[in-house]
């Protein structure tokens, strides 16, 4: 159910399991499970043996299941290539995808409680509008952003990187829909004391989507990480470069060196499978509460 | 534009880089390089204050980053900037061109000449600059980049592309190096073993790369002179049906994991004779040693064997501020300075000094497999022709997957590629 | 279609619709913290997004080919609307996407549910197979691309499938580049479903838990078995309204695939998908924006009559329409 409030007020039993099978459909399931949960981990146990192989290994006809002495100085180097700054390019993607993440929140789950909760007439319309953006494909309309984003002269420059990609209707529809499930008693209490929209919003409403901020917040850091044709178009200078970009330079290389390209595959999915790991109970909560459930 | 030139759009993202590559460059580069450098900032301020931006793709060669830096910062009338363009270097260079700021676009840059770049103002013409020296190149490169009696391009590097072999693998088989198309079929089956295919032409693009190099080995041409459709000839029909039967045969290698212009194929051992440019010759030494020879592709039908001549060219940005001074940099560079010419050629990967004054200095050509690339360049070479539109590439190039690999009728398939190719050059010249 | 009684109430008492009209004095203190907290969002959406889209659209009526601002002359009308509607490459390139949301699109939604009713009947290490599923959600295309083409699908001796095929004699075969049979339909849409299948399966984990327990409560008093009857009766109604969402999010995305079809084919004929035709199309050497543009807004038209279409047959939208 939408909302919150089932989410968080009612607490179920822990054992609880909704159409719980037998005890042999339980131990089948466990079994499909444990298969499908290896499959799904072949590519990463694939990055990882490349990355600490030798070209050699990698290439060889016989199968290797795992390098016998790894390759640990495929690591350091990656950092002491000099022609791909890796270094400086995580640091890029690090702050790009904060401060991506920060903005898009900022300016996401404002407007979204605005279109959920504030009864202004034309609301709806402004809603169809948001909705209609979704339906763009934006790898078109990216010239004519291309040019504009110069003429602001934010090209190779955080601003080109950040700013054009805060404003996401598909996060913003998001917002829209979990605020409308958001218990609105919580905020009439408020309003009883005297606050406006922006205070009960800061107030009540922000820290009680706690779960629901940490989703979004995940699934913006990871678009914000993972994407690639905007960076590459906008951080022209090495400096600028992001690590998927980085990472594509790898590719472009003459002579592809197998190892170094999974070393650096490897780097750039670390830092998101440590976010992942730690943020994703709260991410099962606050997906439970994005409203998509309708 | 041609076969593997790359006219054709180009792929995103390195995984796909392959045609533009091979194309034409190939590859330089890549850099690693070794400073670290990166890109920007070369060079120092220069008396008048003057600021440009020059466009490289990014080469494969280690080094070849450097070297485009440390020429910039010799330069004392300007101060100029590298941009070393990773990935996608056509929709980089594209929408840099539609760039209004200083610093944004590129004043000065490399890349193919096409019609379109002409008549949407986006280039000078550079006849200025090389009134004395357009004996000094061949034929050829002038025509790349002549449109209209105008020259807007100054080619930076010729890039033969053309079949490498294992000589020590064809004596085995006891076979003789193929001069027919029908004797590289019988040679690509023949050298086929378990692990080793016989031949490898690229991947994505194996079925389509075929066509232009059949066309011209058959003894026809894309585009005549008067710019009318040259290729649709029945003996080029019967070449894409054979291209077919060369694609069906299990002696051709798909899905290597890197593209031709990349040799990882040959020196792997994955195939026995390859697709690949001069640039590539130092690596596959260093693999195989005096185990690899060249050869032309070889003659279809009636015709001759040929050789792609790739390349680069650099071109002055019709909206830069700075025009004059930007082609005063060419001029410097790319046309009067031998010492750095010849390290571009030949420091960083093997390519052919397109100044034919400049070609006899180049001892690193002067013999073996190099200079057997450098005589069948020169004898049998073809380059490709600025009319030949993107729009057209991607014709001939659906036409042939959809005759290749999805079996269609090939006059029907030819009839529909000439409609649109005819349609373009009416929109052209007509 | 919320899932539970209560839930709806709560819902619909959200909504604009139930509220009393604010007064003159206080409508104009409301549209002000409207735009207070709409306007930046909206502004920017306008800078960075619509106006684009519009310039866009202006750009579709021009032969506009390296430029973005065209000449009077160049005018042509609806011509570029013409040319992509009876452009095979363009046909075929929606046909292509078509045979890979026929793939997709049941398939990710099959994998994710399955995916999540096996794990809600987990007692243990159900955190540890939730991470599994959903971690990679964290890897890019590109990252997925470089290991389905160079790895697990390379067409030589060392990729990981050719390697178990020589297990059984089979010889290599050439996954990406061969259109007999189409392998490659195999490597594109698992590469999707492996990154994107967590994350719809969390959706569903997320409504899962949301059915309240009293109706299979009710269902075993009345003799229902678990398992398949209350399967259909009643978990499979109560998850209607995310499978609806989740369907919708698929195709989207599905339409808007990009990627990992550049990034693993290229611009083949076979498997060009109609973004990947007007990014080569638009930009690139070709740089036929007009054509390009035209396109664009044929597609994205198309996305919203679909998206229309499967709203009125499924009933999204009803709800949050206010």
């Amino acid at each position: 159910m939408s909302g919150m409030a089932t989410a968080t007020q009612v607490k179920r039993p822990a054992g609880y399991k909704p159409g719980v099978g037998t005890r042999g459909v339980r131990t089948a399931n466990l079994v499909i499970l444990s298969v499908l949960a290896v499959l799904f981990l072949i590519p990463f146990y694939l990055i990882l043996r490349n990355a600490l192989a030798t070209d050699a290994e990698i290439t060889a006809p016989e199968w290797m299941w795992f390098p016998s002495s790894p390759s640990w100085e495929n690591l350091p180097n990656l950092f002491n290539d000099p022609a791909v700054p890796m270094l400086r390019s995580l640091l890029n993607s690090a702050i790009v995808a904060v401060a991506t993440t920060v903005g898009t929140l900022f300016l996401c789950t404002t407007a979204g409680y605005g279109l959920a909760r504030i009864p202004y007439r034309h609301a709806d319309k402004v809603f169809y509008l948001v909705l209609a953006t979704l339906m763009i494909p934006g790898a078109v309309t990216f010239v004519p952003s291309f040019v504009m984003v110069s003429s602001l002269g934010w090209i190779s420059d955080f601003r080109g990187l950040i700013i054009p990609t805060l404003f996401n209707g598909f996060v913003a529809f998001l917002c829209r829909q979990y605020f409308l499930g958001f218990p609105k008693e919580l905020e009439e209490a408020a309003r009883v004391d005297g606050l406006g929209y922006w205070g009960s919003f800061w107030r009540i409403v922000v820290p009680n989507s706690g779960n629901f901020l940490a989703a979004i917040a995940v699934i913006t850091f990871v678009g914000a990480w993972n994407s690639f044709l905007w960076p590459l178009v906008i951080g022209r200078s090495p400096e600028s470069w992001t690590v998927q970009v980085a990472l594509s330079t790898f590719l472009t290389a003459q002579t592809v060196s197998l190892s170094q390209l999974f070393m650096a595959a490897l780097v750039a999915i670390l830092p998101l499978v440590f976010v992942f790991l730690f943020l994703q109970r709260f991410l099962v909560q606050g997906v439970a509460q994005t409203g998509l459930k309708g | 534009m041609v076969a593997f030139r790359n006219h054709r759009p180009s792929q995103l993202s390195a995984l796909a880089l392959n045609r533009r590559r091979m194309l034409a460059l190939g590859g330089l580069a890549a850099g690693a390089g070794a400073l670290g450098a990166c890109g920007g900032n070369t060079g120092r301020g220069s008396a008048d204050g003057v600021n440009l931006s020059q466009w490289y793709h990014q080469y494969g060669e280690p080094g070849t980053q450097q070297a485009a830096e440390k020429y910039a910062a010799a330069y004392e009338d300007a101060t100029v900037t590298i941009n070393w363009i990773p990935g996608d270097y056509d929709t980089a260079l594209s929408s840099g061109l539609l760039a209004e700021k200083q610093g944004d676009y590129p004043d000065v840059f490399e890349g193919h000449l096409n019609r379109a770049m002409v008549e949407s103002g986006q280039i000078v013409p550079l006849d200025d600059i090389l009134t004395d020296v357009l004996d000094d190149y061949t034929p050829d490169d002038l025509a790349r980049n002549t449109i209209d009696g105008k020259v807007y391009g100054v080619r930076m590097i010729d890039d033969p592309q053309f079949l490498y072999y294992r000589p020590s693998l064809l004596d085995g088989a006891g076979i003789t190096p193929p001069a027919t198309f029908e004797e590289l079929m019988a040679a690509a089956a023949e050298l086929t073993t378990g692990d080793v295919k016989g031949l490898f032409l690229g991947n994505d693009d194996s079925a389509t790369k075929l066509f232009q190099p059949i066309v011209f080995s058959a003894g026809q041409t894309l585009l005549t002179e008067d710019n009318q459709i040259g290729f649709d000839k029945d003996t080029v029909i019967a070449g894409a049906l054979q291209a077919k039967e060369l694609h069906e045969s299990s002696s051709l290698l798909i899905g290597a994991p890197t593209e031709a212009w990349d040799p990882s194929s040959i020196i792997q051992e994955l195939c026995a004779i390859q697709w690949c440019g001069l640039w590539a010759l130092p690596q596959i030494i260093e693999a195989h040693g005096e185990d690899i020879a060249v050869i032309p592709f070889p003659a279809f039908g009636s015709g001759t064997p040929t050789v792609f001549n790739g390349g680069w060219d650099t071109f002055v940005n019709a909206g830069s501020e700075h025009v004059d001074e930007a082609k005063a940099f060419v001029k410097w560079l790319w046309v009067d300075n031998e010492e750095f010419i010849l390290d571009w050629n030949l420091s960083y990967g093997f390519h052919i000094p397109p100044r034919l004054s400049m070609r006899g200095g180049a001892e690193q050509l002067a013999d073996g497999p190099a200079a057997e690339a450098v005589r069948i360049s020169e004898e049998f070479g073809w380059a490709e022709n600025p009319n030949w539109t993107p729009t057209m590439e991607t014709a001939v190039d659906d036409m042939m997957t959809h005759i290749v690999l999805e079996g269609n009728d090939p006059s029907t398939e030819f009839d529909n590629a000439v409609a649109t190719i005819q349609g373009e050059l009416d929109g052209i010249f007509g | 279609m919320a899932v539970s009684a209560p839930a709806a109430d709560t819902e619909r008492a959200g909504t604009g619709d139930q509220r009393p009209r604010p007064r003159r004095s206080g409508r104009l203190r409301t549209s002000l913290a409207f735009w207070a907290f709409v306007g930046p969002f909206l502004a920017g959406l306008m800078v960075f997004t619509l106006v684009p889209v519009v310039w866009s659209a202006y750009l579709s009526l021009f032969d506009a080919t390296n430029t973005v601002t065209p000449l009077p002359e160049d005018f042509v009308g609806f011509g570029n609307y013409a040319d992509m509607l009876t452009d095979r490459a363009f046909q075929d390139s929606l046909i292509t996407f078509s045979v890979f949301a026929a793939f997709i699109v049941p398939l990710t939604f099959a994998c994710s549910l399955g995916l999540a009713l096996m794990l809600n009947q987990l007692r243990f290490m159900r955190a540890f197979f939730r991470s599994v599923f959903f971690l990679p959600f964290a890897c890019s295309y590109v990252v997925a691309s470089l290991v389905w083409k160079m790895s697990i699908f390379s067409g030589v001796r060392y990729g990981l499938m050719n390697s178990i095929l020589d297990l059984f004699g089979i010889e290599d075969v050439a996954w990406l580049f061969s259109p007999d049979p189409p392998w490659y339909w195999l490597v594109i849409v698992s590469l999707r479903l492996w990154i994107q299948c967590g994350f719809y399966m969390i959706l569903f984990i997320a409504a899962l838990q949301q059915i309240p327990q009293h109706l299979y409560e009710a269902a075993y008093v009345d003799g229902a078995k678990p398992g398949r009857q209350t399967f259909w009766h009643i978990t499979l109604p109560q998850l209607r309204a995310t499978a609806v969402a989740v369907l919708m999010l698929i195709l989207i995305a599905a339409y808007q695939a990009f990627d990992e079809f550049v990034n693993l084919i290229g611009n083949q004929a076979y498997a060009r998908p109609p973004l990947a035709y007007l990014y080569y199309t638009a930009l690139g050497t070709q740089q036929d924006l007009g054509r390009g543009s035209a396109g664009a807004l044929i597609l994205a038209l198309l996305i919203a009559i679909v998206t229309l279409l499967q709203g009125r047959f499924l009933g999204f939208g009803n709800k949050e329409g206010r």
